[in-house]
């Protein structure tokens, strides 16, 4: 009994499932609007013969096949956009809706009539609109469906999306980004927003770090060549409005751009797609044969950031205007320009030589070795004149107290709380010196602080203030800081026994002993490679120290590197390595290690030899 | 006078002709009507095709419902559903790496029933896999495996691997991310064997990543290779199920079910008959020597057996409209996932294998070749020699018999362990593998 009255719901179950399905399967919302649109049609037909068109037809779908564009499309859009193209539905709402006639778009009037620029039986609806062609229910046609690439450009924004910036991401201008697949003109006049983003790709020196095929080529950050292709718009305004939300590692700046901006940006990127949808194969082969020297088939203009004629022009002058012109400031600050991100640049003159200047210019990881500034490919003349110019920013500046010093020069870096976190701490690397750790501050003598202020620290962003403050000033900056952030009264710092010059000798034996030492104690922190990012170091504050900075390693003599290693660094995680068991002889061994890493670039070092010359 | 006669019995015989002729249709094809006798039940089983696989008279025990739970006839039926809705989906598929994710589009968009044939696809695929499973515990717990089913448990795993495969190969075939990095995913497993591995993945995908070679293969595996096979290991499945003497049952199944001590005092032990080796010299044994069990049942052993048309048969239809309610259920609410086109230069993160393969891909984040392919490796080698392993005769046909704590047991921890790592796989994992909570 129990089993035929399971026997029956059960059938019954498959029963009422098969009616559903059924139902779904033969009533479709398209048939609706189809008979709903052939009923208007037929009433508003002006003769019989007219309306007899219409008598005939039945629901079916419709659909567009493009070949032309990229990919082969099948458009079914038009199933339920049954009347886009009959001018008589212009004031009728969705579905019915004729597409509206502009003259933006190319569209004319010919005796009366509209003709459209853009035949929907030649282009389809996809090329320009996005969604997919293929759904037949608006969840899918319209792109709904999170897994759906391409949403209803600038129409649906997807469930998933952030919520904070979802209603940015509609807009009609969001479609320009489709319209320039084809029209890759530079200042092609109907894309506003893309030529807008083009400009703020170039304005905001997006160029030095990012690669697009035929404008820009820096290596720093990820090639957004095809980036409209592999992500979709909220994607892209998410990586530009906060970097690190998609990366925990990147260290692209959060830049000061209005919404407005964003948005251009944002189109302008969804609008690099790799390829010109109008360009066929074969379009594209001639392209390559009639510029065998480049590997970029595309149509679009290279621009380059080259000057089409040289000039040999290295005056300040000519430097100060292209400070201007290559956005400098998008990053550095200078009197009052102020992009927030880079160190200030308003004493350059006082700090730096034009040989540094020029050498960081061409390479600035060859001396600041985990900067993020790019390396922008100017030619030398330019680096030239912009040296030139920085160097005329030698003004001193007006003296104060420790407190006015403190904040007017220090605190972009080291901020207000002296707690290392000043504005553009975050793009710097290894960070600004924490003050109110007391741990460290307390076990550095005077003479140490007031060299690392005097002459900078070699390798990391801190400058020589030498000629900007003289020995009073110095002093009263250090006494401000230690009463205002360190809070610890100093006392007298133990000497420790450790050796002046490196008792080992260097040896290709010592080398290889100090390596495995290496390996078995310091890798955790500061990684295999060296590099201070062992699998530790993101839990650290201070970072390990990158030791294949070889700026920093070279100029730190042996009495700092056995003191560091043999008795640790107060106030951070390096710990005392002497009561874990190593000797002086295992710690000249490690130091030989250490100097052999950075061997080969020995000789970039001494020819930048500048902290000598201050 | 005769002339007319003959033309009225032409005339007779032609109406006869036509008249007859439906009953004569039917009991061509259907040999005998509706069985109202017991021999009627007996000659329904022998002389039809599709009933003749069963065997006339079943024991009352094995229609018991909670003892096999019906889940071998679940996984039969699982594989009839996916035979006939992977042929209709067939109809629509092109393994194209250019032209298969439109065609799941339009399965989804406008053929008629695509999507519900899809979802019915997918879900039995996914059931098939935990009924297989199942099964296969339902054996082990039963202690089902032992003589003279030793073989059967071996073909039964190896139904379970072909199981597995097949599912695999199918995961590809919508070209979607999804199964993109799921096959690659699954492919660098096996690309962790020792000496071969390397070999045997390039042999799967016909290239160094999945690609268009890939597609092809896992098509013709999964379309043509693995449901040959597995048809014909079914067959072999089920043939041997009636040689070993139908389903499992305790010894003292007759006893229990009727109690009759006279009679029982007589039973001949159904043990096997020892093949005499040199029967040529003992010629008493006949052919009828190899066939297991007493020469004639009648009157020696208490008959608890019923015919099997109609008992079994609509215990079969039970499991069966029970299989298909659940499948069409599930089908109706739930769709089979379709993510974004393949990109070949975004993996997901994390990107995961398909479920049943979370529990390897666990193990290989601790250990790639211990992971994917040593503790595999031994477990199914295990598996298979369980029935040589465990020798001991007692305890079959009960579940949980005390006689096996032991090996109840061990396999019960095999397959805790198993299922928690699948769960850990594919609930507790984020991106980087690394530990999450799903709550």
């Amino acid at each position: 009994m129990k089993m035929r009255l399971s026997l029956a719901i059960a059938s019954l179950a498959i029963l009422v499932v098969h009616g559903f399905v059924f139902y779904q399967q033969f009533f479709h919302k398209w048939e609706n609007y189809q008979q709903s649109y052939f009923d208007q049609a037929k009433t508003l037909a002006k003769n019989d013969a007219e309306k007899e068109t219409f008598a005939g037809r039945s629901p079916k779908i419709e659909q567009i096949m493009v070949t032309q564009f990229g990919s082969e499309r099948v458009d079914r859009c038009t199933t339920c956009h049954i009347a886009s193209d009959d001018p008589r539905f212009l004031n009728s709402p969705h579905p019915y809706k004729t597409h509206p006639y502009s003259e933006a778009l190319g569209d004319k009037q010919v005796d009366g009539r509209w003709e459209r620029r853009h035949k929907f039986s030649d282009m389809g609806c996809t090329v320009c609109h996005d969604g997919q062609g293929r759904g037949l229910t608006e969840f899918y046609a319209h792109g709904e469906d999170e897994f759906w690439n391409d949403p209803l450009m600038g129409y649906v924004t997807q469930e998933n999306w952030r919520a904070d910036f979802k209603d940015k991401l509609k807009g009609k201008e969001f479609m320009e980004a489709n319209c320039a697949q084809c029209h890759t003109e530079k200042n092609f006049k109907a894309t506003p927003m893309v030529n807008k983003g083009r400009e703020l790709f170039q304005s905001k020196n997006c160029y030095g770090c990012h690669r697009i095929e035929g404008i820009s080529n820096g290596t720093l950050g990820p090639d957004l060549s095809d980036v409209g292709k592999k992500w979709k718009i909220d994607y892209l305004h998410e990586s530009i409005v906060d970097p690190r939300a998609n990366s925990a590692t990147s260290f692209m700046p959060k830049f000061n751009l209005t919404n407005e901006e964003v948005k251009a940006l944002t189109i302008f990127l969804k609008s690099r797609r790799g390829f010109n949808y109008a360009e066929t194969t074969l379009d594209r082969y001639r392209a390559t044969l009639k510029k065998p020297s480049s590997n970029s088939a595309m149509v679009q203009p290279t621009e380059g950031n080259q000057p089409t004629t040289l000039n040999t022009d290295t005056s300040a002058n000519y430097g100060g205007q292209l400070f201007t012109e290559r956005a400098c400031a998008a990053c550095h600050k200078l009197g009052e320009l102020d992009g927030g991100i880079a160190p200030d640049l308003s004493f350059e003159g006082l700090m730096k030589d034009e040989q540094w200047l020029v050498a960081h210019f061409k390479n600035p990881r060859s001396l600041v070795p985990d900067s993020n500034m790019p390396s922008f490919g100017f030619p030398d003349t330019e680096f030239k004149a912009l040296s030139a110019y920085l160097l005329t920013q030698n003004k001193v500046p007006p003296t104060g107290n420790g407190q006015e010093i403190y904040q007017n020069l220090c605190l972009r870096c080291h901020g207000e709380k002296g707690d290392g976190h000043g504005m553009i701490a975050t793009y710097l690397d290894p960070y600004p010196r924490d003050f109110t750790n007391a741990g460290f501050m307390s076990s550095k003598t005077d003479e140490r602080l007031t060299a690392s202020i005097k002459n900078g620290v070699p390798g990391t962003s801190m400058p020589s203030w030498a000629k900007v403050l003289n020995e009073q000033q110095i002093k009263d900056v250090l006494t401000y800081i230690n009463q205002n952030f360190t809070k610890e009264t100093r006392t007298d710092i133990k000497q420790r026994d450790v050796p002046e010059q490196n008792p080992v000798a260097m040896s290709p034996e010592s080398v290889t002993r100090g390596e495995s030492i290496y390996l078995q104690r310091c890798t955790g922190c500061h990684g295999r490679k060296a590099d201070g990012k062992g699998p530790n170091s993101l839990d650290i504050l201070p970072r390990p120290r990158n030791l294949l900075n070889a700026e920093f390693v070279t100029r730190t003599n042996d009495r700092r590197l056995f003191e560091s290693i043999l008795y640790g660094v107060q106030g951070t995680a390096m710990p005392p390595w002497i009561d874990y068991g190593l000797s002086k002889d295992d710690v000249g061994d490690l130091v030989n290690y250490i100097r052999n890493l950075n061997k080969n670039k020995q000789n970039l070092v001494a020819a930048n030899a500048y902290v000598s010359s201050h | 006078m005769v002339y007319g006669m003959s033309k009225n019995n032409q005339k007779n015989n032609f109406l006869n002709t036509v008249t007859e002729m439906p009953k004569a249709i039917w009991d061509s094809v259907f040999r005998n009507n509706l069985p109202h006798t017991d021999l009627g039940r007996s000659k329904t089983s022998f002389t039809n095709f599709f009933l003749h696989m069963h065997p006339v008279k079943v024991h009352k025990h094995t229609l018991k419902p909670w003892f096999t739970m019906g889940l071998g006839l679940m996984s039969l039926f699982l594989f009839m559903i996916l035979s006939v809705t992977g042929v209709l989906l067939m109809f629509y598929y092109v393994p194209s790496t250019t032209q298969a994710y439109d065609r799941m589009l339009d399965l989804r968009g406008s053929v008629a029933f695509g999507v519900f044939l899809r979802n019915m696809h997918r879900w039995s695929a996914h059931g098939m896999v935990a009924a297989v499973f199942l099964h296969m515990c339902r054996v082990f717990f039963t202690g089902s495996y032992k003589k003279p089913r030793e073989f059967n448990w071996v073909l039964g795993v190896g139904l379970f691997l072909l199981t597995l495969f097949s599912s695999f190969t199918g995961y590809l075939l919508p070209w979607d991310q999804l199964a993109f990095w799921a096959i690659t995913v699954g492919t660098a497993i096996a690309g962790y064997a020792p000496v071969v591995g390397e070999q045997m993945r390039f042999l799967l995908l016909g290239d160094t990543a999945v690609g268009q070679e890939a597609l092809l293969r896992f098509y013709v595996l999964h379309v043509a290779v693995l449901p040959l096979v597995m048809t014909g290991m079914v067959a072999i499945h089920f043939w041997r199920i009636r040689k070993d003497g139908g389903l499992s049952r305790p010894d003292d199944a007759d006893i229990v079910i009727t109690p009759m001590p006279a009679v029982a005092a007589n039973v001949m032990p159904a043990t096997i008959e020892q093949p005499q080796l040199n029967f040529l010299s003992k010629a008493r044994y006949g052919i009828q020597g190899l066939v297991r069990g007493p020469f004639t049942k009648v009157g020696n052993v208490p008959d608890n057996t019923v015919f099997s048309y109609p008992n079994l048969l609509l215990a079969e239809l039970f499991v069966f409209v029970l299989t298909v309610a659940g499948v069409v259920l599930v089908s109706a609410y739930f769709n089979a996932p379709l993510e974004e086109p393949v990109n070949v230069l975004h993996p997901p993160n994390p990107a995961k294998a398909p479920w049943y393969f979370l529990g390897l891909q666990e193990q290989v984040s601790y250990s790639a070749f211990w992971g994917g392919v040593g503790i595999p490796a031994i477990e199914v080698i295990i598996l298979m020699l369980v029935p040589y392993i465990d020798r001991g005769k007692k305890g079959v046909g009960k579940w949980f018999a005390k006689e096996r704590l032991l090996a109840n047991t061990l396999f019960l921890i095999f397959v805790v362990v198993n299922i928690l790592l699948i769960i850990i796989g594919t609930f507790f994992r984020g991106q980087n593998w690394e530990f999450v909570s799903p709550f």
